[in-house]
């Protein structure tokens, strides 16, 4: 099975690699594995003013999986929170070219959205004292 | 044992694909081979495992009873016997035979076994996407860290660090290896609860939950048991 370029253009040139730190205020984290592979992915937001300033991942899997992570990324910078929250692995799945066995990588990558998306509001929410915690629901 | 099927076991427990001789249209009464014009038959195509290898659905098997089963069907099917018949026949034999090998093979390995019982059983167990282990990725995740730094130290001018490095992911791998087979036991361990379970009321309301929460246990243990493989192969490919 042969790879889309726009795969293997996000596996030898990853976007946004690397990490912040857990605590830092305004980032979240979130954590996700898929069991059928053993795919490991996290993928982490800095948010400020409710818009996603900066995004950062880091995956040990396949090349779908570190491709639709760096994508991912990409997409989140710039995007609100509500937003980000609407990204779905079917556009990931489009974008890439995934073919159907690595449909999983894209529903990785969107867990890892949703799981960091959920602990930036969980954590703003117990620290409400920064200044603009702006949780538009 | 109350799935005991005792010592007298006829030829005559398979399903087949169909009911009839797709040679002679005569009534398939259950032999493997036909009746009237002594076709061999084909296996039906939603034969579980177990009941091809004519086990009960339990996950502590007696590997003797399963390779017998295993020989005396083969004797029936291998295409070996089937080189003179003609093309129809052939394909028949092939295609038991392929079940057979598979049902044998996935059936022997204690892992394999209970993913297919998991699968078998998806039905009930299909939401078991099982939370996951946060330490356990936060672990990988570093040590993956380590890794990428130690490919890409040059030889010449690292060597210390790429020593420090070494021995830190030999460390690792260790304890990993340790938790493997760990793992490895609290996964057979189930194999015991499932069977109780199995062995007592097998149809009861309460059977399927308290199966259900063993099955999703155990995938849980094999979901983690994948992770840590991943890394430890990647562990043992990089700096061995």
């Amino acid at each position: 099975m042969a790879y889309s370029e726009k795969v293997i253009d996000h596996y030898n040139n990853p976007r946004n690699m690397g990490s912040f730190k857990k605590e830092e205020e305004g980032v979240g984290t979130g954590i996700v594995g898929a069991p059928e592979c053993g795919d490991v992915m996290k993928l982490q937001i800095k948010v400020e003013n409710d818009t996603i300033v900066d995004a950062k991942f880091k995956t040990f899997g396949c090349g779908s999986a570190i491709a639709s992570s760096s994508l991912a990324t990409e997409w989140l910078k710039g995007k609100t929170v509500e937003e980000a929250g609407n990204i779905k692995n079917t556009e990931i799945v489009q974008e890439l070219n995934l073919p159907p066995v690595k449909i999983h990588c894209s529903v990785l990558a969107e867990d890892a959205i949703k799981s960091a998306l959920n602990d930036y509001k969980k954590k703003a929410e117990e620290s409400p004292k920064v200044e603009s915690v702006a949780t538009s629901s | 044992m109350a799935h005991d099927h005792g010592t007298h076991t006829s030829f005559r427990e398979l399903p087949m694909a169909r009911s009839m001789c797709w040679h002679c249209q005569s009534e398939v009464t259950g032999e493997y081979k036909c009746g009237q014009c002594v076709k061999v038959q084909p296996l039906s195509k939603d034969l579980d495992y177990f009941t091809c290898m004519r086990l009960p659905r339990l996950l502590n098997i007696q590997p003797e009873k399963l390779q017998s089963t295993f020989y005396e069907l083969s004797r029936t099917f291998h295409p070996d016997f089937y080189s003179n018949k003609d093309d129809q026949e052939q394909i028949i034999s092939l295609g038991n035979s392929a079940l057979l090998n598979t049902a044998y093979r996935t059936l022997k390995d204690p892992v394999q076994r209970a993913e297919y019982l998991i699968r078998l059983e998806a039905g009930a167990v299909k939401q078991i996407r099982s939370n996951p282990p946060a330490d356990l990725f936060d672990e990988i995740l570093e040590l993956q860290e380590d890794l990428d730094e130690y490919r890409s130290l040059s030889q010449e001018k690292n060597i210390e660090r790429i020593e420090e490095l070494r021995k830190k992911l030999n460390v690792s791998r260790e304890a990993l290896e340790q938790r493997q087979v760990q793992m490895e036991l609290s996964l057979t361990s189930k194999f015991d609860e499932w069977d109780t379970i199995q062995i007592a009321s097998p149809e009861s309301d309460d059977a399927r939950g308290k199966k259900d929460a063993v099955l999703k246990e155990m995938q849980e243990i094999l979901s983690d048991k994948t992770y840590v493989r991943n890394i430890v192969n990647d562990l043992i490919e990089t700096a061995d």
